[in-house]
């Protein structure tokens, strides 16, 4: 069977970033936010694959599982700071917070 | 032995440093007999080694004096291009060594006399570790080799001499008489700059040995400069005219200031200079000439004022004034061991009549006016026959120190063909008789007590024993120069060996002296007639002579002219600038820069809302650009081409 | 092979659109899940079977259980969320203008480069044995780190949860 070019791949998760890129710019729940940093993690992920197979160097897999691994730890970071904030809070909206203005 | 003594030299400057360092971190954590003690340590301590290498050093010949006379504690201080070099060296040569004894032994008299006189003070630590820092800085001065140490010394006596001016600092008197001692110091200080700077592009040192070394080398009109600039240091130092106003108001001070500093030891240090200076004006006559005028003119002076001054430490501020005239009057016409006999002298009986005017002072309260005080003699009799034997001393009588050696000085001036100067000298040695047995009248004897306070006399034996040695030494003192046994001329021999003229002081003229006790002794009978037995007689002269009276009370005006002169041009302008210039032009500008960093800070503080999206979507749009710029602009990566 | 991309590229996209789109937090989750399943193909096509395994195992079976654990604890009041409008202005419009800008500078880049196929791929690429021995020779100071930053993370975590309120 033919191979799926690698640019293919690479558009895949360009898009499959920035869609990430906007949801975060443009969603004022924190969770939500985060989810969509999730997706900007995954789309890196997808070409680091896509490298490795290309260019049969498993560095590009290693680095991938290492990526998993740190976010997951920011994931875990983030949403116990993210709890902290808006724990007593009746909406969690992100332009609530604007204490560091100025 | 001899090597102790010797090695021990800088010891004698240290002590007094560590005594007035430990004083003043430690004093205060101790009852404060101990700083009181340690004062006194410190400053006995230097005496017993400065006694231990004048008796190593004197009875050495000149030349092997010269060898052994320069301290082996030698270091580079500093090195400035191109090519001067300044070495911390102590010079322990016959005119230090005689300087140091007095500031030393009268010195450690004065501090165990503080030890009761200052009891009632609530800074009696902080005095101590002032007078322990005078001391260190006045033998910094002797013990230089070279001027700019002597500076260093001569302006940390100023210091000190502020310090302890000031002493009283609630007093706001006190606080302004320290503040003009200071500023006429600053003006001498300037005057021993130039000087060193003359030295320095003449000969490109400023150590005493090259300098005096090489005096030949240098012309007649810069040697007459750099004497002149010193004189100006001279003068300012030992309150000579013009620069002596500054005096009489350091009577502010404490009793024992006025001793130790205002007598005996730092409005000496003038004379010293001059002294240690003597090859520079053996070989410029105008300077020296200048100095002999000066010192003879001040002499006759503060005299003149003396007579009518009614405040005890006044009188003998301005006798004080009087006498260094006498000195300058000696070392300006060369006779430099006569210079310093009468400095010795006049050490024992200047402090002695200070100290024994402080027991009085102490007995009344603090009255100083004479016009309140009468009759003492029966109640202080201690004060009385001390006090005594210090005027008697001070007017010359044989066969007391003053006797001596103003007998040198006026000797000296007779042979040097100086007939005005001469005059003066005499004319001085009359008044001194007179307005100091005035004192003496007013004070003690004149009738019954006018005073209001009541009369406590004291026997403390810190107060009377230091009196009572100095009282001694005002009797003894001038017998190491006795006709045809000169010993003081052969221990300073070394010093002034090349002076220009002889230094022997064992030829006396017996008409001279004669002469002179006849005047002294004139101006202590009429003394007698005008205030003891016939008092009217005083009172009428004061009368009739209302404007001279005048005149002289006010020390000839010349604290009205330097106000006027000086003073307030400086205060006018100062205010003019601070009422037209400051608060607008001046005091506006940091508001100005206030404002112009608000604004600037607002323009760009707009980027800063606080808002995480605001932020996530900055870092796009720069990452965004970055990007545009990596891939098209920097790699030059044309869209559509082929890899 | 080439369906088989097409499919999960699409799956993954909608998903993803869904993802950041929905008014529900739960609703995201989900999307994400699958997001990641069609992902975990993708690896699975590239050769990455380990990793694939891990994709499921640990992002959508861990991390986004955390996320449902933590959308249950802030939204206990079950109140609408994301009430009117945002308060930023000149956030929408800049946003999406920049993202599809950056996508089309991406796309231009990536035009020039590798449009050719690879070659044949090697079977035991991306298999578990080859992994493990990558990681733990090659590439074994970049584990040690990585055990540490997770370790960082655990304490991190601990000592704020502790923690009463931030208040401000």
């Amino acid at each position: 069977m033919p191979q799926v070019p690698l640019n293919l791949y690479l558009e895949l998760s360009a898009v499959l970033f920035i869609i990430g890129v906007i949801g975060f710019l443009l969603r004022r729940n924190p969770i939500t936010m985060l989810m969509a940093i999730e997706l900007m993690w995954n789309a890196g992920n997808l070409a680091f694959i896509a490298f490795a197979r290309n260019f049969i160097d498993m560095s590009g897999q290693v680095f991938a599982f290492l990526v998993i691994t740190v976010a997951a730890a920011e994931a875990a970071i983030a949403l116990a700071i993210v709890v902290m904030v808006f724990r007593r809070r009746e909406n969690a909206d992100v332009d609530d917070i604007s204490v560091m203005r100025g | 032995m001899a090597d102790f003594f010797l090695g021990a030299v800088p010891l004698i400057l240290l002590f007094p440093l560590i005594g007035a360092a430990t004083i003043a971190f430690f004093g205060p954590y101790a009852h404060r007999s101990a700083s009181a003690f340690i004062g006194c340590l410190s400053i006995g301590l230097s005496f017993v080694l400065t006694v231990g290498a004048a008796l190593v050093i004197l009875p050495l010949s000149p030349a092997q004096q010269a060898i052994y006379a320069h301290s082996n504690f030698v270091g580079y201080w500093a090195h400035l291009p191109p090519d001067l070099i300044i070495s911390f060296r102590l010079l322990i040569d016959p005119l230090s060594l005689l300087w140091m004894l007095i500031i030393t032994g009268v010195g450690l008299l004065i501090h165990v006399y503080s030890v009761g006189y200052m009891a009632s003070d609530k800074n009696y630590r902080t005095f101590f570790a002032y007078m322990n820092l005078f001391v260190f800085t006045m033998l910094l001065l002797v013990m230089a080799d070279n001027f700019l140490w002597l500076l260093v010394g001569w302006g940390g006596v100023g210091l000190a001499s502020y310090l302890l001016i000031g002493f009283n600092y609630d007093r706001p008197v006190a606080v302004l008489a320290a503040r003009k001692a200071l500023i006429m110091n600053v003006i001498g200080d300037v005057g021993i700059m130039i000087a060193m700077f003359l030295m320095y592009a003449h000969v490109g040192s400023v150590a005493y040995q090259n300098v005096f070394g090489h005096v030949s080398q240098i012309g007649t009109s810069a040697l007459t400069w750099i004497g002149v600039w010193l004189l100006l240091g001279a003068v300012a130092k030992s309150a000579q005219l013009p620069l002596q106003t500054w005096l009489p108001d350091a009577m502010e001070g404490p009793t024992p200031v006025s001793a130790l500093i205002h007598a005996a030891t730092m409005v000496t240090a003038g004379v010293y200079l001059i002294a240690r200076a003597h090859p520079i004006y053996d070989n410029a006559p105008a300077a020296a000439e200048l100095v002999a005028v000066i010192g003879g003119v001040t002499a006759l002076f503060a005299a003149t004022i003396g007579c009518v001054q009614y405040d005890i430490k006044r009188v003998l501020a301005y006798s004080t004034m009087s006498q260094i005239g006498y000195m300058i009057l000696a070392v300006g016409v060369g006779a430099y061991a006569a210079g310093a006999f009468h400095f010795m002298t006049h050490a024992f009986f200047k402090a002695l009549l200070f100290m024994s005017a402080g027991i009085v002072i102490h007995a009344l309260g603090g009255e100083q006016d004479i016009r309140k005080m009468g009759g003492l003699a029966a109640r202080l009799p201690f004060a009385y026959w001390t006090f005594l034997v210090g005027t008697v001393a001070i007017a010359g009588i044989f066969p007391f120190a003053g006797f001596f050696s103003k007998d040198a000085v006026v000797d000296a001036v007779l042979n040097s063909h100086h007939p005005w100067l001469f005059v003066l000298a005499v004319i001085t040695a009359g008044l001194t008789g007179f307005y100091m047995f005035r004192l003496v009248f007013l004070t003690f004897l004149t009738g019954a007590y006018r005073g209001d306070h009541e009369v406590h006399a004291q026997t403390e034996r810190t107060m009377t024993v230091p009196v009572a040695i100095l009282a001694v030494l005002s009797l003894i003192g001038g017998w190491i120069v006795l006709p045809h046994h000169d010993e003081l001329s052969v221990m300073l021999s070394s010093t002034f060996g090349d002076a220009r003229l002889p230094q022997s002081m064992a030829e006396f003229s017996g008409a001279l002296s004669l002469g002179l006790l006849l005047i002294a002794v004139a101006g202590i009978a009429f003394a007698w007639i005008a205030y003891q037995w016939r008092p009217q007689i005083a009172a009428a002269f004061h009368r009739s002579l209302g404007g001279l009276h005048a005149l002289l009370s006010n020390a000839y005006y010349f604290d009205t002219i330097y106000h006027w002169l000086f003073e307030w041009p400086v205060l006018a302008f100062a205010q003019w600038l601070r009422d037209a210039f400051e608060v607008d032009a001046i005091d506006s500008l940091p508001a100005l820069a206030l404002r112009a960093g608000g604004y600037f800070a607002s323009l760009s503080n707009r980027w800063e809302t606080g808002y995480l999206r605001r932020y996530g979507l900055t870092f796009v749009v720069g990452a965004v650009l970055l990007l545009f710029i990596y891939l098209f602009v920097a790699h030059g990566a044309a869209v559509g081409a082929a890899p | 092979m080439t369906v088989l991309f097409w499919i999960c590229a699409l799956v993954a996209i909608a998903t993803g659109i869904w993802t950041i789109s929905s008014r529900q937090p739960v609703h995201s989750v989900v999307g994400l899940i699958v997001n990641f399943a069609a992902l975990a193909v993708l690896f699975l096509t590239l050769n990455a079977d380990f990793l694939a395994m891990m994709q499921i195992i640990i992002y959508a079976g861990a991390i986004l259980v955390l996320f449902l654990f933590v959308i249950a604890l802030l939204t206990i009041g079950a109140e609408p969320i994301e009430q009117g409008r945002g308060r930023l202005a000149f956030q929408t419009a800049p946003s999406v203008v920049a993202g599809l800008a950056a996508l089309l500078i991406m796309s231009a880049g990536l035009r020039v480069a590798w449009s050719q196929s690879a070659s044949a791929p090697v079977l035991d690429l991306g298999s578990v044995a080859t992994f493990g021995q990558q990681l733990l020779t090659t590439h074994v100071f970049a584990f040690e780190v990585t055990a540490f930053i997770l370790l960082i993370a655990i304490v991190g975590v601990v000592m704020m949860a502790g923690r009463k309120e931030l208040r401000f």
